[in-house]
């Protein structure tokens, strides 16, 4: 009944919905690994970007290089207005504070969404070249699914390469580990943080047009699940650990779409508890995640 | 070179240095000696611009710099090995060297200290790849005091290098120091264990509760009775 070209359609899908997590989950963990902040704005960011490339693209038809970087700059720009609109000046209060915030940011940005776009879902059209179906032996597809695994890997990677070797990289992970020493070496630490916010923004805003690219559907609402699981996938993967981060979105991907396609039908609905329930399980046996290393206390 | 006058800093309400006036003079090693709670890491903190004074005023190189952020104190060459280290554990060894020399853009002259440094540590230059979190107490301090020899600083602040520490590994710290000062760098030194540090200065003062105890050369503060009772073991 399940055969391999089964398995493999489904791994596919798998993979890409993983890509995606692993995406927002880079933001957030290097957020969270800064600031201890889980920040759900950043699923806001997910929306705005979805809907600022559905009318650069869908409605105006620009080119698609073209909208790669606008929704970059957009997203990178939305992230910097965040931090210092929002966050800048809760630097150095309670962290619960930041959190509260965060959550305020989201539920602006959704219900502002709904407000002036529409409480309905929106069709996100593709252009024929990204939504031409490609049958193989095994495998259908089409050119968008290249196009999210090519472009999320080549953006891991150089995320990868940004945080262990260019100077701001290290700078993030030095105030990471000790804000204050950060800061008596000369580190600007506000300006890297911002940077840490341009950064993982302008990645949300992107995957907010994969997502839609992908799936044809957009709506208000549609960051605040899809910001937590990506959170899920930081904390699967190890709170602060970048390669953490990717991995954990991969599982977190993976788990819920081969959940779905393996189970019997009547499961399908609980595809967002299964990811839930993995996060239980990870949280049980290996609470720092599972390429986390012990947080120290911070005092 | 730095001259802090009348610096009063608190945290919160509790005050926690009160009208505190002292001088180190360029190529000096001065030592700031003190028991727990004197507040002599905030005063290095206060210099560097971490915490800043709410009364007085901070002179580096005849300029006031009491409203300068940290950053800024640091391209002015002013470098604080800070109180417990203060390695990044989870940084290379590299790395942590290479974050010294974080305000400076000058790559070749960078490269050339960097040599420099692994031929004055050559310990580093073994695990430089290695996470710094996994060195002994002793090589975290050589790295962090190395850290701070990156920033080509003028004046470099010490807290309590010699904590932890075993005495001959101090031995081979303090002469390090004297090493460094040599190379035309100022030191501020901070101790609670007093006698080494006492021995090298050229200048001590003694801090009680944030307040300034006493001031002199080396030999005048031995000599004191109580000195030698509360700071010297005896």
């Amino acid at each position: 009944m399940f055969s391999f070209g089964y398995f493999l359609q489904q791994t596919m899908n798998g993979v890409i919905l993983g890509c995606m997590y692993a995406l927002l989950a880079l933001g957030m963990t290097v957020v969270y690994g800064i600031l201890r902040l889980i920040n759900f704005a950043h699923g806001a960011l997910i929306t705005l970007g979805a809907f600022f490339t559905y009318f650069i693209f869908s409605q105006l038809g620009l080119p698609l290089l073209a909208v790669i970087f606008l929704v970059l700059g957009f997203g990178g720009l939305m992230g910097l207005v965040l931090d210092v609109v929002a966050y800048r000046k809760l630097r150095g209060g309670p962290e619960v504070a930041l959190l509260i915030t965060s959550l305020g940011f989201y539920t602006f940005i959704e219900n502002l969404m709904k407000m002036i776009i529409s409480p309905q879902p929106y069709a996100f059209k593709t252009p024929a070249f990204l939504s031409t179906i490609i049958r193989t032996q095994y495998l259908t597809f089409r050119p968008i699914d290249i196009f999210i695994i090519v472009s999320s890997i080549l953006i891991m990677i150089s995320f990868h390469f940004f945080i262990k070797k260019t100077k701001a990289g290290i700078a993030m992970r030095a105030i990471s580990e000790n804000l204050e020493v950060a800061n008596i070496m000369g580190i600007e630490v506000n300006r890297t943080i911002s940077l840490a916010f341009i950064i993982g923004s302008a990645i949300a805003a992107f995957t907010g047009f994969l997502w839609g690219a992908k799936y044809g559907q957009i709506s208000y609402d549609m960051g605040f699940l899809t910001g937590v699981k990506a959170f899920v996938a930081v904390v699967v993967g190890g709170v602060g650990s970048v390669p953490g981060a990717m991995l954990g979105g991969f599982i977190l991907g993976l788990a819920e779409i081969l959940s779905i396609a393996f189970l019997p039908t009547y499961f399908a609905e609980y595809r967002d508890g299964i990811v839930f329930a993995i996060l239980i399980l990870v949280l049980l046996i290996k609470p720092s995640g599972i390429l986390g290393m012990k947080e120290e206390v911070r005092v | 070179m730095l001259k802090l006058e009348k610096i009063s800093v608190k945290y919160g309400v509790i005050p926690a240095v009160n009208d505190l006036t002292i001088q180190v003079k360029a190529g000096q090693i001065v030592s700031l000696i003190g028991s727990n709670g004197a507040g002599k890491t905030t005063t290095l903190k206060t210099i560097v611009g971490v915490l800043s004074p709410f009364q007085g005023a901070i002179l580096y190189q005849g300029k006031d710099i009491t409203s300068f952020s940290a950053p800024q104190r640091v391209k002015m060459g002013i470098a604080l090995v800070p109180e417990g280290r203060g390695i990044f554990n989870r940084l290379s060894v590299q790395e942590n060297l290479f974050l010294g020399a974080y305000h400076r853009t000058d790559e070749r002259e960078i490269k050339k200290d960097l040599d420099w440094i692994y031929e004055l540590f050559p310990r580093l230059l073994e695990r430089k790849e290695q996470v710094a979190g996994t060195l002994s107490g002793g090589e975290q301090q050589m790295l962090a005091v190395a850290r701070g020899l990156m920033s080509r600083p003028s004046l470099m602040l010490l807290d309590e290098p010699s904590l932890g520490l075993a005495p001959l590994i101090v031995q081979e710290l303090y002469r390090l120091i004297q090493e460094i000062r040599n190379q035309g760098v100022t030191i501020l030194l901070v101790e609670q264990s007093a006698p080494m540090a006492i021995r090298v200065s050229d200048y001590v003062y003694v801090l009680e509760t944030g307040f300034l105890k006493l001031e002199g050369s080396p030999e005048e503060v031995e000599s004191l009775e109580d000195i030698k009772k509360a700071y010297l073991g005896g």
